[in-house]
């Protein structure tokens, strides 16, 4: 084709081709992604660990640490899960249906895998990112204790992903106007955060309240967070609660492969 | 007699079986079923390198179907698919990486300018940096989107969106570029605008597979074309061998009074009737084709019969596609 002034080396594209899109994309964003990512934690650490922390450490504290030390892992692990379900629901929503952007993609060498993939390594390496910045500001808050503390920031990634995996499975689900996800958020996001030992051990709960606690991605997340910030989490504890957020992580993963591939290709 | 016919089917066998290996795209029974419906039912063709090939029919002919199918979007229910030598089923990823797709509904990032849309596609198809920012130049020119570059696409005219995905289409180069139903939505001068970059990319021997609904595209744009009506191919040729096999030379179309138009038709037959002639009843006109069109308008008025308006034409391939699909035919 007399088009071609350099073809160039082309090289096989992959996921992370699906990784730089979105970073271009963002780069209009980063203001509104920055400020989420600052404001969130600021709010937390004030209103919950503060101003409730004040009140908590007032009244017989048996929690072993200040409560603000106590939350600051767990409010970063379910912020960190809370993103990244909203970057699994509606933005992919629109790549499927609004703008239409993933078939543009399945139209290259990319196949539905890799746009599936590539979508979930972007979400990942936003809640990584955007949970460094957390932990920063509960640190600068006093809210930690030790360097064990760096290891919430994966653990809470983790968590998130074992959450927006199957997510992001139901996103190339639905096919009305994604009247899904205000299900998802009330009925699933939000009981999850009161139920997952954020703010109190789950022990406090009856038997079905820690059933819910159990059965909960986040609730798993927080106890590795807490376990490595604070402590007192045995070696088996922690690989019980890796391995049963690994599980997650690999079904929905799974599970979105093969549903984007439905939707990507009929 | 006897050999010759066994040789005949022995070819039609061939035919049938084999894909065509100096072909672009070599398709045989090819067939889309979707929960039951059959969307392409069993159709054979094959697309020759540097040919404007063209699969013109109405809405739900299963020209997108078989579009979907070329573009190794959508997989195939039955029958065998060869593109670029290669076999659909298995090699997707590298058949798409030869394709250039311009499909129906725009898939265009309309947050990222114009520039950014072409240079994350590129990304897709694994070019590197270096060979694709002069590339984006390159098409940006192409498609007359220069001055546009760092607009964002939102605001941009359906034309201009359109030409950005021709653009986008071209950035690896491929060797077969994808069309599905180009133009629809658009006014005519877009239309026009679009229709010249298409010919010159055709001038450049790129292999162009189109679908359109419109039958002045068709006309304007493909070298041969298959006339599809419900998922099956009902004529394949020239846009001018077609023409001439399936319709008359002239077309004399008759208008009439509303509520005349079916008294009128049985008029015109008799009035035609010694003529070779074939009559076409539209909601809201006839259409007479004969040989000569003048002679045959004078011949209706003077048995008395006096039309609102008329109009002489050469026959077109929305002629063909009357003559094709079966609709009421008075000869």
């Amino acid at each position: 084709m007399v088009l071609t002034l350099a073809a160039g080396r082309a090289t096989s594209p992959s996921a992370w081709r699906i990784v730089e899109y979105q970073i271009i994309s963002a780069r209009r964003f980063w203001r509104s992604i920055a400020i989420v990512g600052v404001f969130t934690p600021l709010v937390y650490v004030l209103a919950l660990g503060v101003g409730l922390g004040v009140v908590v450490d007032r009244h017989g504290n048996q929690l072993g640490v200040p409560y603000l030390v106590f939350v600051a892992p767990a409010f970063l692990t379910a912020a960190a899960l809370q993103i990244a379900a909203g970057d699994a629901s509606w933005p992919l929503m629109a790549g499927f249906k609004w703008i239409r952007t993933f078939h543009g993609m399945v139209a290259t060498p990319l196949t539905p895998a890799q746009v599936c993939d590539g979508n979930l390594l972007w979400i990942a390496i936003r809640v990584f990112v955007n949970s460094a910045l957390y932990l920063a500001i509960m640190a600068m808050a006093g809210g930690v204790r030790h360097w064990g503390a760096l290891l919430a920031v994966p653990i809470a990634t983790l968590t998130a992903m074992s959450f927006a995996a199957p997510v992001a499975a139901l996103t190339a689900s639905v096919t009305a106007e994604g009247q899904a996800f205000n299900i998802l958020f009330r009925f699933v996001v939000t009981p999850m955060f009161l139920f997952s030992g954020t703010f109190y051990p789950v022990s406090q709960l009856p038997a079905w309240g820690r059933w819910l606690a159990y059965v909960s991605p986040l609730w798993h997340g927080t106890q590795l967070a807490r376990g490595a910030s604070i402590g007192g989490l045995s070696g088996s504890a922690a690989l019980e609660h890796t391995a049963y957020l690994l599980v997650w992580l690999v079904a929905g993963g799974a599970l979105a492969r093969w549903r984007f591939r439905l939707r990507l290709t009929e | 007699m006897n050999v010759g016919g066994m040789t005949e089917s022995a070819e039609l066998v061939e035919r049938l079986t084999a894909a065509d290996p100096t072909a672009m795209i070599s398709a045989r029974r090819l067939t889309k079923v979707f929960n039951g419906f059959t969307a392409v039912d069993a159709i054979d063709f094959d697309v020759a390198p540097g040919e404007a090939f063209g699969f013109l029919g109405p809405n739900g002919a299963g020209k997108s179907s078989t579009m979907r199918m070329i573009g190794c979007v959508a997989p195939v229910t039955s029958g065998t698919l060869r593109i670029l030598g290669r076999d659909q089923a298995t090699d997707g990823p590298a058949i798409r990486a030869r394709l250039g797709v311009v499909p129906q509904q725009d898939t265009l990032d309309v947050e990222l300018t114009v520039r950014e849309n072409l240079y994350v596609y590129g990304r897709y198809f694994g070019m590197s940096r270096a060979a694709l920012l002069p590339k984006v130049d390159e098409l940006l020119d192409f498609a007359q989107l220069t001055d546009r570059a760092k607009s964002k696409v939102e605001p941009l005219s359906g034309g201009m969106k359109r030409r950005l995905t021709i653009a986008r289409s071209l950035i690896n180069d491929p060797d077969i570029l994808l069309l599905d139903e180009p133009t629809t939505g658009l006014d005519p001068q877009a239309r026009h605008v679009l229709w010249d970059r298409l010919y010159r990319l055709k001038q450049r021997g790129v292999t162009l597979v189109l679908t359109t609904h419109y039958m002045d595209e068709a006309e304007q744009l493909c070298d041969r074309l298959v006339v599809m009506d419900r998922g099956k191919i009902v004529a394949e040729g020239s846009p001018l061998t077609l023409i001439a096999e399936h319709s008359s030379r002239e077309v004399a179309e008759l208008r009439f009074a509303p509520g005349e138009n079916a008294p009128a038709a049985e008029s015109v037959t008799a009035a035609m009737a010694t003529a070779s002639a074939r009559l076409e009843v539209l909601p809201d006109r006839l259409l007479l084709y004969v040989q000569d069109g003048e002679a045959a308008v004078q011949r209706v008025r003077e048995t008395g019969i006096d039309p609102v308006s008329t109009l002489v034409r050469r026959s077109t391939l929305e002629d063909v596609f009357l003559r094709l699909t079966g609709r009421s035919l008075i000869d």
